[in-house]
């Protein structure tokens, strides 16, 4: 098994962040093109604690690095199946993904965490990412350790591009956002 | 907003990402956690979705993962 961390600070207040999250893949970020469809199939509410659990379904277009694919078979489509937890009170969510597609050979399991920064809780939020990752296919240990350290390479190029997606997102956002309310405001006074 | 797996979706799936975005944002967020404005376009959208799933074989690998996140859930899904 493999582990690839990360850990980074976005200038946005956890609320603008938690918002922006769901719409991460969407045409404002031009990083993250291999995500080419979100299917939300379950989402709800617990009464007692608040917590939004939403299950979804991430669709992408580019599943491995050639070699592994020509060594394993299989097409150019993954699926991702990602459970994300809301916390209102605690401000936190969490979202732990896994692959659906592949998973008889290769295991990929992340965790991110958004909450609010602890130096300016009110103003940034961290993000915090931990992909395990799991070569299973039988045989020589070589073999696995090659597919584990070009699974990382491959995920660690994806999450430094997502990152910069986010940041466009994150930044269109605000300015919608700030129009929104412009124009609410307008309509208020006038 | 991202696009469906199952492009006859979309339509529906747009409406109800508008709807959950702006119930999350206004609402949610600010502490109405138990209003459910989009629970009609939601079921709408699912009915659409479940069908292209069950077409392409994807909702048996579904329901295999969500036993797989049974830890998951008894981890995230209780108050903090």
């Amino acid at each position: 098994m493999k582990v690839f961390s990360s850990l980074c600070t976005f200038d946005y207040s956890w609320e603008e962040v938690s918002t922006a999250n769901w719409r991460k893949y969407c045409p404002w970020n031009d990083k993250s093109t291999h995500v080419v469809a979100v299917d939300t199939i379950s989402r709800t509410v617990d009464s007692e604690t608040g917590i939004l659990r939403t299950e979804r379904l991430i669709t992408c277009d580019q599943s491995a690095p050639q070699w592994v694919s020509a060594l394993f078979g299989g097409g150019a489509t993954s699926h991702v199946y990602e459970v994300s937890y809301v916390d209102p009170n605690s401000k936190k969510v969490t979202m732990c993904s896994s692959n659906l597609t592949w998973s008889n050979v290769l295991k990929v399991q992340e965790t991110v965490i958004y909450q609010p920064s602890s130096l300016t809780p009110t103003h940034t939020t961290s993000f915090h990412q931990e992909a395990k990752i799991t070569a299973l296919c039988g045989g020589w240990q070589k073999i696995k350790n090659k597919v584990e350290e070009a699974s990382v390479e491959r995920f660690s190029q994806n999450a430094k591009r997502g990152k910069e997606g986010f940041e466009a997102v994150l930044e269109m956002s605000r300015r919608v956002f700030g129009e929104q309310r412009e124009r609410d405001t307008g309509k208020l006074a006038s | 907003m991202a696009a469906s797996i199952a492009p006859e979706c979309n339509e529906v799936k747009e409406k109800y990402d508008t709807c959950f975005l702006k119930w999350y944002s206004e609402k949610y967020l600010r502490g109405n956690t138990s209003s459910n404005d989009c629970e009609e376009l939601f079921s709408k959208y699912k009915t659409c979705l479940n069908k292209s799933l069950k077409d392409k074989g994807i909702d048996t690998m579904i329901e295999d993962a969500r036993k797989g996140n049974k830890e998951s859930d008894a981890e995230h899904n209780r108050r903090s």
